[in-house]
């Protein structure tokens, strides 16, 4: 009877650290999304970049893009908001939108063309996967050498 | 007379603290360190470490000596953030999913190195040391040959470039400091995290409940004498198995919390040392191979890392060469772990023979009446 | 006729159960493993007699300071994880005479002269508190060796050398990490007598010097003395009650097992054709212990057999396994087979339950 109690309990502990990690698993996959504010061409029609959009997130602005520029952003969890103030002229005012977007879970990068979502484009057409190159120095490294560093534990 | 005595006992059973004491006060005026830069340091390693150090008191209470087997639990941390940097988990709830990955993992090398302990009873320390570099190879050959040819590992930054194998060094930055940051308060300068240290409360108040319950209670028992605690019922082999267990699983835990301080993981070597420098930690605070508290814990921390922040300057002060300092550091290290071992022994040893003695006088008793 | 064979069937599963059993699985495994990789090395291109000479050659470098487990396995002090304390009287003996200006042959003799007050003073200190804390040896002479390398990595950054052979250029003092031996001892005992058939060449005067070495253990163990030392090891009861001065035994143990390291370097050294300082003899002792564990000596027992297997598996295996596995599967993995089979060696060892301390 004791025995199967704690059998229980343990079977418990180890599903809720399960659903736990699941849940971790879904709220916190990190996406870098890269805004774009560039002219893009969909199925022959051609939608302007703006002459200038200010990108916050959070309430915190994170860039102002000229036309043809690009902005980062970082993102945990699937559901990105952001507001874009846009200026579609020179000597416009700023008109804020409010942008909520459903990140796909297994892209790293999000790239995300801004006209083409303010023209209300399917979603194909805005969003593409940002396949980042890795830099030189990166593809250069090489397996470590058996040389052990002993003080390298002194950073402690 | 009765007095001088026991401040002359005060002065032996704290020798080590008291040296570190003297050590810091010689060596903080020559580094010449502003007050709020030591304590701004001070407070990150204390959050940064404090966990890991705590793992070592269990082991300790059950008899076991210093564990440096934590490095297995550090080696499952490691493994958990690697695979956690890969499915790109973020901040907070990375570290809470890198904190349960790490689980089975240091529950299946904790009890691999618990059962082994059992057959190596009374050498434990050594073994447990021998056994931290033969995980190491089983380690790299997990890391450096399995991850990306068996084990899926799929991210360009985290992967080696020929196609299987782990980079020196993976990038944590999208979680660095991110347990430490939420709640973070700043008094006169110093950022305090604390997140961190209730997370340390938390351990703290754990431990100290751990001791009054029944398995605590066995895990003491075992640590004063196997024998009697074997005759009083307690099996003796799994309480210890579980004590390794546990001090494993709070190692990976504790590893979690200082690599998401440290920012990133150096694959191949931030496991090898910790063990050793989170012992001699330990010792700088006063505790001994067979009883550790946690007061010595902090004691030790803050001693530890005083010397070892300043030591560094300080070298390169006097003799104007900065490797010095570094050497230093290193040397003391070494140089209070064994000195807390050859008190250990002696007083065993000590101990030994007092009992031999106490028990020659009662048969001679019994055979005089 | 059936019924013999059946006989000899069980006897020969019995007999070799037994042997399995006092060899050790581990042992097996890792000579099982060696043998594999010498057949394998003709076949993958790696030059037969190049492994051999290498192995050789290795051999010859480490040899000497397997030895130096011996004297302190005899005497019950386990095995002697403190092995850079010789070590680094070795490496005071090379610097100081080199600094002292002798130049070939003779310093290599000057180094010997010189590192042995350094090994008999470190050694009796060592020894001293070894005895006071019987039953924990291992750990603490593991902690003993780690201090004395790092007290000694401030120390030849301190000390006044002026060679310019050994000191930074640009600093004028503190020791470089390598030093070179060239026109000082490189090779000295190596070249002596040196055979070269073809691909095959054999340091004779370095095999002989470690035989010299090895024969005179070998004496000193069948000596009164060498004989109370073992007494001392397997039963120090016993050996107290027939009047032997457990302490002083022990003691000469420690001293002869530290001076056998000093000269172990010194040998190693002449071999390599450099000396290394700093943080290089710190993780030495581990591949020397689990050298002598492989060759079939335990925590308590080991004999000059145990020294000379256990040496040229150890080799073996170290310059076998990157080249044979590097043409075989493309992935140089010798460091972990070298760093599982030592420490799984030395592991298995530990857990002996008849080998446990009581």
């Amino acid at each position: 009877m004791k025995n199967a109690r704690r059998l229980f309990f343990r079977i418990g502990a180890v599903l809720v650290l399960v659903a736990v990690a699941a849940c971790m698993m879904v709220i916190g996959r990190g996406h870098t999304v890269y805004i774009d504010n560039k002219t893009l061409e969909y199925e022959g029609e051609t939608y302007k970049a703006y002459y200038r959009a200010v990108v916050y997130v959070d309430g915190k602005k994170v860039s102002t893009l000229a036309a043809r520029e690009r902005g980062m952003a970082t993102n945990i969890g699937q559901s990105f908001t952001m507001t874009v103030g846009i200026v579609e002229e020179k000597g416009r005012d700023e008109v804020p939108h409010e942008i909520t977007i459903k990140l796909p879970y297994n892209m790293d990068g999000v790239i995300i063309n801004i006209p083409g979502y303010m023209a209300g484009l399917p979603q194909e057409a805005w969003m593409t996967e940002f396949v980042s190159a890795p830099s030189e120095a990166e593809m250069q490294e090489e397996a470590p050498t058996e040389e052990e560093d002993i003080l390298a534990g002194a950073e402690f | 007379m009765k007095k001088e005595n026991k401040v002359l006992g005060f002065l032996r059973d704290n020798t080590v603290p008291i040296m570190f004491i003297v050590i810091c006060a010689v060596c903080i005026p020559i580094s010449g360190f502003s007050a709020s830069y030591l304590m701004n340091e001070i407070v990150t390693r204390m959050g940064r470490n404090i966990f890991l150090i705590l793992a070592l008191l269990i082991p300790i209470m059950s008899g076991m000596g210093l564990n440096f087997g934590m490095t297995l639990g550090a080696m499952a941390g490691e493994i958990a953030l690697i695979f956690v940097s890969d499915w790109q988990i973020w901040g907070i709830p990375g570290v809470v999913l890198a904190m349960i990955l790490s689980i089975p993992i240091s529950i299946v090398l904790g009890a691999f190195c618990g059962k082994i302990l059992n057959m190596a009873k009374g050498r434990e320390m050594i073994t447990s040391y021998i056994i931290s570099f033969f995980m190491n190879g089983i380690y790299q050959l997990i890391v450096l040959y399995m991850m990306g040819s068996i084990i899926p590992i799929r991210h360009f930054s985290v992967k080696l470039p020929r196609g299987y194998g782990i980079r020196n060094t993976v990038s944590l930055l999208n979680m660095r400091q991110c347990l430490d940051n939420l709640l973070a308060v700043r008094v006169a300068g110093v950022k305090i995290p604390v997140l961190t240290f209730l997370i340390i409360a938390l351990l703290c108040l754990f431990i100290v409940w751990f001791r009054r319950t029944k398995l605590g209670q066995d895990m003491r028992a075992v640590g004063q004498d196997m024998n009697v605690a074997r005759d009083a019922g307690i099996n003796v082999e799994r309480t210890r198995i579980i004590s390794i267990v546990m001090s494993t699983v709070l190692a990976g835990f504790g590893m979690v919390i200082y690599l998401q301080n440290m920012g990133n993981i150096a694959t191949y070597s931030s496991h090898s040392q910790i063990g050793m420098f989170c012992i001699a930690a330990l010792l700088v605070g006063g505790a001994s191979v067979d009883r550790a508290s946690i007061g010595n814990v902090f004691l030790g921390v803050v001693l530890f890392h005083t010397m070892f922040i300043v030591a560094p300057k300080a070298g390169a002060q006097i003799t104007g060469d900065s490797m010095i300092g570094e050497y230093f550091r290193v040397f003391v290290s070494y140089a209070v772990i064994t000195l807390a071992l050859v008190m250990y022994e002696t007083k065993k040893r000590k101990h030994k023979s007092l009992m031999a003695q106490q028990l020659q006088q009662e048969q001679k008793e019994a055979s005089a009446s | 006729m059936n019924e013999t064979l059946d006989k000899t069937n069980l006897t020969l599963r019995d007999r070799l159960r037994g042997f399995v059993d006092s060899f050790g699985l581990p042992r097996l495994i890792i000579a099982a493993f060696l043998l594999m990789l010498y057949i394998a090395a003709p076949f993958v291109g790696a030059g037969f007699w190049m492994q051999i000479s290498n192995t050789v050659n290795r051999f010859s470098w480490n040899a000497i300071m397997v030895l130096a487990m011996v004297p302190m396995i005899h005497s019950g002090c386990g095995l002697n994880f403190g092995l850079p304390l010789g070590i680094i009287s070795g490496l005071l003996g090379a610097t100081l005479s080199i600094e002292l200006g002798f130049t070939g042959p003779t310093s290599f003799l000057m180094a010997i002269l010189i590192a042995t007050p350094f090994a008999v003073v470190l050694g009796m200190g060592y020894g001293w508190l070894l005895n006071k804390i019987k039953g924990g040896e291992m750990m603490i002479a593991t902690y003993v060796g780690f201090s004395s390398v790092s007290f000694m990595c401030m120390m030849w950054l301190l000390l006044p050398y002026h060679s310019p052979t050994m000191v930074w250029g640009y600093a004028g003092k503190g020791l470089r990490t390598t030093i070179s031996l060239e026109g000082f001892y490189d090779k000295v005992l190596a070249s002596f007598l040196q055979i070269n058939i073809g691909g095959l060449s054999i340091p004779t005067g370095t095999l002989l010097f470690f035989a010299l070495l090895a024969f005179g253990m070998w004496a000193f163990l069948h000596t009164k003395t060498g004989t109370a030392m073992t007494a001392v090891g397997s039963n120090p009861t016993f050996a107290k009650a027939a009047g032997v001065n457990v302490d002083r035994m022990r003691m000469l143990s420690v001293v002869l097992s530290t001076w056998l390291a000093a000269i172990g370097i010194l040998v190693y050294e002449q071999g390599f054709g450099f000396i290394q300082l700093y943080m290089a003899p710190f993780y030495m002792a581990l591949p020397a212990v689990s050298a002598i564990l492989i060759g079939g000596a335990s925590v308590n027992k080991a004999s000059i057999a145990n020294v000379i297997i256990g040496t040229f598996l150890f080799q073996g295996i170290v310059t076998m396994t990157p080249t044979v596995m590097n043409n075989m599967i493309h992935m140089d993995m010798s460091e972990v087979i070298r760093v599982v089979a030592s420490q799984g060696m030395i592991l298995y060892a530990l857990t002996r339950k008849t080998e446990a301390t009581k």
